[in-house]
C-alpha cells in the first residue's frame, strides 16, 4: 500500500503543499475559486520552522495505534483500512480538543471546514486525500512538491518501524512482551538521542 | 475460560472488545448497574448544555453486546466479591463465577457533609441519568449553585451558564482548577468565566441547604447565604471499590495494579478510574481518572486476561477544556501542590492575545505544562513528558509562538 512519506531534509519551505492541500479540500477544488469560498479552505499540512529555522513539513502520520483515536471522546476518529488512513467524522466530532492533547506531532487544527456541517467547528487533519485516491489521483501535497520532500510510495520496513516507534513512545499503551517497557523505553531514548538535537 | 467484567464504562467495554478479538471462544459477562448503552461520560456536560442530544452519547452501536458475544447483566450492582471461590454476587442475590475478573467500576462522586443534603434539586454529575434529572428541572431553575471548582464543577457551571442560568461557583481554594493549573492560569480562567456572567466565591463551603422539599438557599461557612433553586456537587470522585475485600486486594486510593493491570490477587484485574498505577510525571503510584487512560488500561487488561502478556507503561494526568472561546490544556505536574525543590519552572504570557504558557521541569525532564489558548501543539509536549527524554533545547523555545515538533528534531 502506498503512503505519503515526508523527507524533511529536502524541504525548502516553499509552502506550495499547503496551498495545494487547501485547494484539494475546498468545495470547488481549484485554487483560483477556493480563495473566494466560505469557510475559507485551510491546509491540513503545515510547514513550520525546524530547529535551525529550516522548512519543516508536518502532517498526520496515521499512526497505528493512533493516540488521537484512543483519546477521542465521542469516537469520531477511525481508521480507513484500505488506505491505512486515520479519519475524523465531522458529524460526530464535538470539538473537545482531546486529540490535540494526544497527537505527538501537533497536526490537528480546529475550524469550520467545507466538508463539515455548515458553521460547525471541528477537528481537521490530513485525510491522505482519500477522495482523490479514489479517483486514481495521488495526494495533492505530493503532486505539487517539486523537491521530493513529499513522496507517495510503498513504505519500506524501516520507515514503518520508525513511525511506529514514535507512535508507541508517545502512547501510554501496550508494547509486545519482547519489547516490554524497559527495553522499548531504552530503545526510544536511544532513537530520540539521534532524532532530537542534544547538542544545544 | 470465563471472563467477568464489572463496569460497562469505557475501560470495561474496551477490555471486553479486546478479549473478544483475541479469544473468540471464551465466555464473557459484563455486569453493570447503569443500563444505558456504553456512552461517553465526559459528554454528559454537553448534554446538560444542550449542545448534543442523548442519542449522541453512546460510543458503540445498539448491538454491541451481541456483536461481541458479551452476556450483559445490566441494572445489577456487584455487592460482594469472594476471591477464594471466585464468585461475584450482585444486589439481586445472583452469583457469577469467573476464571478471570476485571474490576472496571470507575468512581463515585464524593458526598458532602451538609445539612439538608437530601433536598430535591441537589445533584451529582456523573451519569447520564443524573443529567436527565437535571434537565427535567431546568425550566424551573433561575439560579444554580455549583460546589467545587474542579473539572466537573467547572463543566457544570459552564453548561448552566450556556443555558442562560445564573451560576454561583463555590471554591474552597483560591482559584478554579487548582489541582490542574497554577495560580496565573487559574485567575485567567476565572476572569473568562466572570466576564461571561459567572459569580465565583472562594474560600467558602456549604454548611447547610434549606428549602421546603426543594432547595432554596445555601448557608455558607463564612456566615453568608446564597439563594439557589438547584445545586450541583462537584467535590471530586473516589474509586468505587467499596465492595472489594481490602484485606485481600491491595488498595491505596485506588486498587493497586502491576504492569499487567493485575491486582494483588492472581486472576483479578483492574482498569480505569478505579485503578492505581505508576504516574509518569510524578514517578509514584497515582490514580489518573481520565478517559484516555481508561481506554489504554482497559486494552492492556483485556490483552493480559486473554493470555497475551503485555505491559502498561504508566499514566499521565492531563486535560483539555474549552470554555467561551478560551482553551486550557494541562498535563502532569503544574499545580503548586505538585511542585518541589527539584522543579524548574518557566512561564510566558501574552496579555494582548490572552495566551499563557507554563512548563515544569524536573532536572531536564519535562514533567508538566499548562497552556491557555493556541493549544494545537500541546500533544508534542505531552509526548515529551511521556517519553521522559532529557530536553536539551532551551525551555523558552518550547514556549515560542511558532513552536512545533520540528523544533525538537535534528535533520
Ligand atoms: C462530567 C464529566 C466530565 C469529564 N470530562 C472528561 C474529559 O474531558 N476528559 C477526560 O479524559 N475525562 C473526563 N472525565 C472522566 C472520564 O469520564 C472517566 O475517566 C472515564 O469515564 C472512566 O471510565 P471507567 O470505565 O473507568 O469508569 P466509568 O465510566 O465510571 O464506568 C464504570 C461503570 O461501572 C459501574 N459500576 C460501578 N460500581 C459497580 C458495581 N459495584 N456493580 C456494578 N456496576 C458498577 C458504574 O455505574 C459505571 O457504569 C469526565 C467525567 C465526568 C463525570
Amino acid at each position: 500500500m502506498k503512503q505519503v512519506i515526508v523527507h524533511p531534509e529536502r524541504c525548502v519551505g516553499c509552502m506550495q503543499c499547503m496551498l495545494a492541500c487547501a485547494a484539494a479540500h475546498s468545495k470547488t477544488g481549484s485554487l483560483f475559486t477556493a480563495i473566494a469560498e466560505t469557510p475559507k479552505p485551510r491546509p491540513r499540512i503545515h510547514v513550520g520552522a525546524g530547529l535551525y529555522d529550516e522548512g519543516f513539513p508536518n502532517r498526520c502520520r496515521h499512526c497505528d495505534p493512533a493516540p488521537c483515536q484512543m483519546a477521542c471522546l465521542p469516537g469520531a476518529i477511525y481508521r480507513h483500512s484500505r488506505t491505512n488512513t486515520v479519519l475524523i467524522d465531522p458529524d460526530v466530532c464535538i470539538n473537545c480538543a482531546s486529540c490535540a492533547m494526544a497527537c505527538p506531532y501537533g497536526v490537528i487544527r480546529y475550524h469550520a471546514d467545507p466538508l463539515a456541517p455548515a458553521g460547525k467547528t471541528v477537528a481537521v487533519k490530513c485525510d491522505n486525500c482519500v477522495a482523490r485516491q479514489h479517483r486514481g489521483q495521488i495526494p495533492a501535497c505530493v503532486e505539487i512538491c517539486k523537491v521530493g520532500a513529499l513522496t507517495f510510495e510503498e513504505r519500506d520496513r524501516a520507515m514503518k518501524r520508525r513511525t511506529e516507534e514514535v507512535a508507541r513512545s508517545a502512547t501510554a499503551d501496550a508494547a509486545p512482551p519482547e519489547q516490554a517497557p524497559g527495553f522499548s523505553l531504552l530503545h526510544t531514548v536511544k532513537k530520540a538521542r539521534t532524532e532530537i538535537n542534544l547538542a544545544r | 475460560m470465563k471472563h467477568v467484567i464489572i463496569g460497562n464504562g469505557v475501560a470495561g467495554l474496551t477490555a471486553a472488545e479486546t478479549i473478544r478479538r483475541m479469544d473468540p471462544d471464551s465466555e464473557l459477562t459484563l455486569i453493570s448497574d447503569e443500563t444505558f448503552l456504553p456512552y461517553c461520560r465526559p459528554m454528559i456536560s454537553h448534554l446538560l448544555e444542550g449542545a448534543v442530544p442523548a442519542e449522541k452519547l453512546p460510543i458503540r452501536g445498539k448491538n454491541v453486546y451481541a456483536q461481541n458475544r458479551i452476556e450483559p447483566v445490566l441494572g445489577a450492582r456487584a455487592t460482594t466479591l469472594d476471591v477464594d471461590r471466585r464468585v461475584v454476587t450482585t444486589a439481586d442475590g445472583k452469583t457469577h463465577a469467573y476464571d478471570r475478573l476485571l474490576l472496571a467500576c470507575g468512581a463515585d462522586p464524593r458526598q458532602i457533609d451538609a445539612q439538608g443534603r437530601d433536598l430535591e434539586n441537589i445533584f451529582f454529575m456523573r451519569t447520564v441519568q443524573q443529567v436527565r434529572q437535571m434537565l427535567a428541572v431546568l425550566p424551573e431553575v433561575g439560579h444554580a449553585l455549583v460546589l467545587g471548582g474542579g473539572l466537573v464543577g467547572f463543566k457544570a457551571a459552564y453548561s448552566l451558564l450556556r443555558r442562560g442560568i445564573a451560576v454561583t461557583m463555590l471554591i474552597r481554594s483560591g482559584y478554579p482548577l487548582s489541582m490542574q493549573v497554577d495560580e496565573t492560569a487559574g485567575r485567567m480562567i476565572q476572569a473568562v468565566l466572570q466576564a461571561n456572567g459567572l459569580t465565583v466565591r472562594t474560600g467558602a463551603s456549604v454548611e447547610a441547604f434549606e428549602g421546603n422539599g426543594r432547595v432554596r438557599m445555601a448557608h455558607l461557612s463564612d456566615g453568608t447565604r446564597v439563594s439557589c433553586d438547584m445545586a450541583v456537587i462537584g467535590k471530586g470522585v473516589f474509586p468505587a471499590h467499596g465492595f472489594v475485600p481490602a484485606d485481600r486486594i491491595h488498595t491505596d486510593a485506588g486498587i493497586l495494579v502491576d504492569d499487567n493491570m493485575q491486582t494483588s490477587v492472581s486472576g483479578v484485574y483492574a482498569a480505569g478510574d478505579i485503578a492505581e498505577h505508576m504516574d509518569i510525571a510524578r514517578q509514584r503510584s497515582w490514580v489518573n481518572a481520565i478517559w484516555p487512560e481508561a481506554v489504554s488500561q482497559g486494552r492492556v487488561a483485556g490483552m493480559n486476561m486473554a493470555g497475551e502478556i503485555v505491559s502498561y507503561r504508566g499514566s499521565l494526568s492531563r486535560n483539555v477544556i474549552r470554555v467561551f472561546d478560551t482553551d486550557v490544556m494541562t498535563a502532569g505536574r503544574v499545580s503548586p501542590r505538585d511542585i518541589d525543590e527539584t522543579c524548574r519552572q518557566f512561564s510566558a504570557r501574552d496579555l494582548r492575545r490572552n495566551i499563557y504558557r507554563k512548563l515544569v521541569f524536573s532536572d531536564n525532564i519535562l514533567v508538566g505544562f499548562a497552556m491557555i489558548n493556541d493549544i494545537e501543539q500541546g500533544g508534542a509536549l505531552t509526548a515529551l513528558i511521556q517519553s521522559r527524554r532529557p530536553v536539551e533545547v532551551e525551555p523558552e523555545r518550547l514556549m515560542e509562538p511558532g513552536f512545533n515538533i520540528g523544533r525538537l528534531m535534528a535533520r
